[in-house]
């Protein structure tokens, strides 16, 4: 690959369980304790950072908020006068940002970028949120008037998988459970202390209710409110960064290998395209095989993967987009034990979006430096072992936007 | 992935029987009093870290009753699949010997506690853990007249309520307590149950009770001068709390917080004693059944009436409409750099702000910075232990995190001139960062 390398030096999240509108707080504070979180933990000066950029989805409709970008400033004043965009790709918007900071640093403009990823969606209430979400989908045709949209779409996910497949409820079931299960290690995860069991993703209940199709409670990821920042830096300022810490440069990881693809915007003409393609999300399925190829990395080079598991349906789709298993068999993965910690390909050993949480914006940005805690050898009680490569999968709406990225060394 | 072959031939089991999360059934806890607060909160905690739990009651009926709340705590029905329901005249024996650990969460009466650890003691196995949960009792008491086994395994956790909500806990062992038997209580609160946890003194209302009920109280004996919506919203959560102190304070329950200060008044003699002396308008109200948020009708500082909110007048006992206070101009300030995350500059506001009103808010929190870390090496063995219960059991800002965004020299400078005895750790500390966590960990303290 003659592309130039584009290392990662790590970052900070906010604990996901915390209430910003509780605490009354505007979503710059927010930002602004990601940012020197995130500093903090890289060991990186303010006054370094050239350029910066924010995947936020909807700061307009959750928190009357736009321009973003310009909010990094707020954390410190060596901050003043650096380059920000913001990016939105629904809840693919936080990989996008970092695909836009990336690119910069492979066109050799800055040497230095800060992504930022942030949500904040406790401002409103289940049925308001629910509602921006939809704006993520065709909302006229998709989610106007429609309670919950989303779950019904990624139900339909299920539904059609079911079709092609067929689908047994009980492995969602446990899909939650091991998402669940590996978030109560997970010191950050929104869900650390929640109680789940198998049993109870199991069933429909007074607690356990039906938000949409076969999608129940236990099977949805996180309302959120979270920030996450990491830096990206080009080979020049990498070497300089491990000599000051002392470190081989080899040992800091690198994107080794990204995708990026969209498909219509629509469920029903997702659906429609892929009929005869053996993958429901074939466009999804491409964004992993181009990341896997820029890497030259084969599925079995791969420790572990942190994805988008916006519902169980999404996890269970991919599972058989990453090719752990074959088209339409990502059951036998789930019932042989492979995606749990300790399995043979851990999935969201963080928790995923389901346990850690899904700030919409964040979530790409939290998947990223999750991937660079395994890999450093820094995920603490959620850490696979000996983790070298770890891929994550993020994905805007109901399987539009995809993105996949490989980190490791 | 390692290989092809790993797919093909994955590791069995699952999730619920990896080690680290036992089947259900391979570990047992009985919780005594199980349908007290603690209890149930505790039995939530243990089903939710994966044990199997047996809650004993008077009768089975108050048990049942309680895995009600316990369903409604984990906002699940299957979680009462982990569960044993049983009576103590019926059951205790079995359930004891069949125990890893027995979970004491009886009411605060030691001769109540004491005469079911006797029972424990008969029935146990040799080395199951045995826990009081206690807001500030002596361990080393409750100890007293046991088996040398029972002393050995024998502790004291404290739960801040509601448990499933707030993590913070402290273990406390006595004197005789087997040190690999705190160390594997810790290990399974922290790794199992999420619990942020300090190992306490066995003192007087341990750590996080002597400090935090020094400054609600000290607050409390304010009242009669400067009235309570002045005061809740002079002290309120900018100064470095989730909630306003007498707010807390009806929310903890006024019996309670007599325990916990008549317990401190009596046992202790530091530096801040006269801060533990219950007001006298505060004893008036517990005999006339005035608990706080427990008792609606009666109130406590704050009460629902027809027309909204009213307050208590100390002097008279009787309740008013209440007013909205303020606005004081650095109050709103600190609020509004709070609401942006700028918790270093709201505290240059508090520093700084002149008048009698901001040197009340002052020597407040300067009185419970200096009182907690004289504890150090009384109450906890270090700033970062009392850190962590005050931030996790309270929610309030952390003693070391006001020192780090105040500065170590203007804060002894401070409370200097407050009259204020210096703790030894700062005037040891040579201006060296106190707070041992990350810049992300006590925002949450700070509210705008």
């Amino acid at each position: 690959m003659s592309q130039p390398a584009v290392f990662i030096l790590g970052g900070a999240q906010t604990d996901f369980a915390r209430n910003w509108s509780k605490e009354n707080k505007h979503i710059a504070a927010l930002m602004r304790e990601a940012v020197l979180g995130g500093l903090e933990a890289a060991a990186i000066e303010a006054g370094e950072v050239q350029t910066a950029h924010v995947g936020n989805f909807a700061a307009e409709l959750y928190a009357h908020q736009g321009h973003l970008g310009a909010f990094v400033l707020e954390a410190d004043p060596a901050l003043s006068g650096i380059p920000t965009s913001r990016h939105e790709a629904a809840c693919a918007s936080g990989s996008i940002a970092i695909l836009a900071a990336s690119a910069e640093i492979e066109a050799g403009r800055y040497d230095l970028a800060m992504v930022v990823g942030v949500e904040q969606m406790k401002t409103v209430d289940a049925a308001v949120g629910g509602d921006y979400l939809g704006t993520a989908a065709w909302y006229e045709r998709e989610a106007r008037g429609i309670e919950f949209p989303f779950p019904k779409l990624f139900g339909r996910l299920g539904d059609e998988y079911d079709k092609r497949y067929g689908l047994k409820d009980e492995h969602l079931a446990h899909i939650a459970a091991v998402n669940y299960s590996n978030a109560r290690r997970n010191p950050l995860a929104q869900t650390r202390n929640w109680y789940m069991s198998e049993s109870h993703a199991s069933r429909q209940s007074r607690y356990n209710a039906i938000i949409g199709g076969r999608i129940k409670a236990s099977d949805c990821s996180q309302v959120t409110d979270g920030a996450v920042a990491i830096f990206l830096a080009s080979q020049n300022y990498a070497r300089e960064y491990a000599r000051r810490r002392n470190i081989d440069l080899d040992r800091l990881p690198r994107i080794l290998g990204w995708g990026h693809r969209t498909a219509p915007v629509e469920f029903e003409a997702k659906v429609a395209e892929s009929r005869d393609n053996p993958y429901v999300l074939p466009h999804t399925r491409q964004a992993i095989l181009d990341a896997f190829k820029r890497a030259n990395v084969s599925l079995q080079q791969i420790s572990a993967i942190e994805t988008h598991d916006c519902f169980t349906t999404s996890e269970y789709m991919a599972i058989d987009h990453f090719g752990i298993t074959r088209p339409g068999e990502s059951w036998k993965a789930v019932e042989e034990g492979v995606i749990e910690l300790g399995g043979a390909m851990p999935i969201n050993p963080s928790g995923g979006l389901i346990g850690a949480g899904h700030p919409v914006g964040a979530t790409g940005v939290r998947q990223v430096l999750d991937a660079f805690r395994q890999v450093t050898a820094t995920a603490g009680d959620y850490q696979v072992e000996e983790a070298a490569k770890v891929a994550t999968l993020n994905i805007g709406g109901s399987g539009t936007t995809s993105c996949a990225f490989v980190i490791g060394r | 992935m390692k290989n092809e072959e790993s797919t093909a031939n994955p590791p069995r089991g699952g999730f619920l029987s990896t080690p680290e999360r036992p089947a259900t059934g391979s570990e047992r806890v009985v919780i005594l009093g199980a349908n007290g607060v603690m209890g149930t909160g505790a039995a939530e905690l243990f089903a939710a870290g994966g044990f199997h739990v047996v809650m004993l009651a008077r009768d089975r009926d108050k048990a049942a009753h309680a895995l009600a709340e316990v369903q409604s705590l984990a906002r699940s029905e299957a979680i009462a699949e982990q569960i044993e329901l049983g009576s103590y005249e019926q059951d205790l024996p079995r359930s004891v010997a069949a125990a890893a650990i027995v979970f004491e969460a009886l009411a605060e009466d030691p001769e109540l506690k004491r005469a079911f650890f006797a029972q424990v003691d008969r029935y146990r196995a040799p080395d199951s853990i045995v826990a009081t949960v206690s807001s500030g009792l002596s361990i080393a008491e409750m100890a007293q007249g046991r088996s040398e086994s029972f002393r050995r395994h024998f502790l004291g956790v404290h739960l801040f309520n509601p448990p499933h909500v707030i993590a913070g806990t402290e273990v406390i062992p006595h004197a005789g307590t087997d040190p690999a038997v705190t160390a594997k209580m810790a290990a399974l609160l922290g790794k199992r149950l999420g619990r942020r946890l300090i190992v306490a003194a066995d003192c007087p209302a341990f750590a996080g009770n002597r400090i935090a009920f020094k400054t609600l109280n000290e607050v409390a004996q304010l009242v009669p001068e400067h009235g309570v919506e002045f005061l809740d919203y002079l002290i309120g959560p900018q100064t470095g709390r989730a909630m306003a102190p007498l707010a807390t304070v009806d929310l903890v329950g006024w019996d309670v917080h007599q325990a916990i200060v008549d317990n401190v008044y009596t046992r202790t003699r530091d530096e801040a004693h006269p801060l533990f002396r219950l007001p006298d308008y505060m004893k008036e109200g517990i005999r006339e059944g005035r608990l706080g948020d427990k008792t609606p009708p009666a109130g406590g500082f704050y009460r629902r009436g027809k027309q909204g909110v009213e307050v208590l007048d100390a002097a008279s006992g009787r309740y008013r409409p209440a007013q909205v206070p303020g606005p004081i101009a650095f109050v709103e300030r600190m609020k509004a750099l709070h609401r942006v995350g700028r918790y270093r500059e709201s505290m240059e506001v508090l520093k700084t702000a002149p008048g009698a009103q901001a040197d009340l808010a002052r020597r407040v929190v300067l009185g419970y910075v200096s009182y907690a870390l004289n504890r150090v090496g009384e109450a906890a063995q270090s700033s970062t232990d009392i850190d962590t219960i005050m931030s996790y059991g309270f929610n309030w800002a952390p003693p070391g995190v006001l020192v780090d965004l105040m500065g170590a020299g203007d804060t002894v400078e401070m409370l200097k001139r407050y009259g204020l005895q210096v703790p030894a750790i700062l005037e040891r500390s040579g201006g060296r960062k106190l707070y041992a966590g990350s810049v992300l960990d006590f925002g949450r303290t700070f509210v705008g």
